[in-house]
């Protein structure tokens, strides 16, 4: 979850499109709109990445253990919302499961829920990080994006 | 030298253009090519482009100061030909199909609603409604039970997880589908469980977007109703 806000200033400046809104519609902008075969299309090899993320709630092992992981740590902080106390259950969550037999679905449904949390801190950067991924081809974090995503509120 | 392809329009629309960049850094000019009744708002096409963040808010704002003007055909991001006469010559030769696109889009322009629920207030919705998966749950936090109760309740969670967002985003279509002359579904990505584009005419832009608002209103802060428009058709091109 780096956040190397670069150019950013730049973009501010540079088109009709604020880039909160340029975020929504990236799949707009890619997907769809005339297409004209007999052109040259770039490549949006990086790009792709963006916009092809599946949804959350898929068949999954890894969903399910997930979903559970979640309701088991409502249940434990029992309608106490704050981020912060949040962040340390989870934090202990993601050591309890690490011992268990399932390590690495485990752990991976903890960072999940450990990376959502962070997004909710963050969201006033996020529709900026996930805009930065769309240029920045070779970076590692696309697949923490959706759980950053929902960190997204409305603005109006 | 390659010719970066923005967007078609009639060429009575005024284009103006002035103070818009094209894409590429330094960003290109924008000019016209004119074939008959039809033109293409095209640049230089920068020698690497790929899509970078600045390009496309370069190739959306380009459509923005057209739409504002008239009708307008948005290309899909990244088109280049390979020269003015190769434009011109898709203009001539599709003439008519793009005549009558910029006809039936008169007056029109799209709104795009991506809607998602806060996944915390939905699993606590569930594990209150449903006996058996507050169960499940009470099971595996109480210690109790085998290895295999996370899955079962994952699973279950999942279901309901869907059959709850599938019933919202039916809901959310019924309520704006009357206000608008066509829809684009298509499939919700990350935590979204609706992403749909909506045709509106003008003169029901102001009805449209209020009813977007009293199903925000309506729906409360849990859920994240995010409305992007009026945009250049891309969706109904």
């Amino acid at each position: 979850m780096t956040v190397v806000p670069q150019g950013q200033e730049a973009i501010a400046r540079g088109g009709g499109a604020s880039s909160g809104n340029l975020y929504d519609i990236l799949d707009l902008i890619l997907d769809r709109g005339l297409v004209i075969d007999v052109f040259a299309r770039v490549s949006l090899v990086g790009i792709e990445l963006v916009k092809v993320d599946a949804r959350v709630v898929v068949a999954s092992v890894d969903t399910y253990l997930r979903f559970a992981e979640a309701c088991n740590r409502l249940d434990l902080e029992a309608g106490n919302k704050k981020p912060q106390e949040l962040t340390d259950l989870v934090g202990e969550v993601t050591e309890g499961g690490s011992h268990g037999k399932a390590k690495g679905a485990l752990t991976g449904a903890a960072e999940a829920v450990t990376d959502a949390l962070k997004g909710k801190r963050g969201d006033e950067e996020a529709d900026e990080e996930a805009e930065e991924e769309a240029e920045e081809e070779e970076t590692a974090g696309q697949r923490k994006r959706p759980a950053r995503r929902a960190a997204q509120h409305r603005k109006e | 030298m390659a010719v970066y392809v923005y967007s078609i329009t009639a060429s009575t629309h005024p284009r103006r253009l002035d103070g818009v960049d094209g894409v590429g850094d330094p960003p290109a000019s924008l000019r016209t090519v004119k074939a008959g009744e039809l033109s293409a708002i095209v640049s230089d096409a920068p020698e690497e482009l790929r899509a970078k963040r600045r390009d496309l808010a370069a190739h959306q704002a380009v459509q923005e100061r057209l739409m504002a003007d008239g009708t307008v055909l948005p290309l899909q991001f990244g088109f280049t030909a390979d020269d003015d006469d190769a434009v011109r010559g898709v203009l001539e030769e599709r003439a008519e199909e793009f005549t009558e696109r910029l006809q039936a889009l008169a007056d029109c322009v799209e709104y795009h609603l991506k809607a998602a629920q806060d996944e915390d207030a939905l699993l606590r919705q569930i594990l209150a409604e449903s006996e058996e998966a507050r169960g499940l749950n009470e099971q595996i936090t109480g210690g109790r039970g085998g290895p295999d109760l996370p899955l079962a309740l994952g699973e279950l969670v999942a279901q309901e997880v869907q059959a709850r967002q599938d019933r919202l985003a039916a809901s959310l279509l019924d309520a704006l589908q009357g206000l608008a002359r066509e829809d684009v579904v298509s499939q919700p990505t990350g935590n979204d469980f609706l992403n749909v584009s909506f045709l509106v005419e003008h003169d029901q832009e102001e009805s449209f977007r209020t009813a977007e608002k009293d199903l925000a209103d309506k729906l409360g802060g849990d859920f994240d109703l995010r409305l992007r428009g009026p945009l250049p058709p891309y969706s109904f091109v």
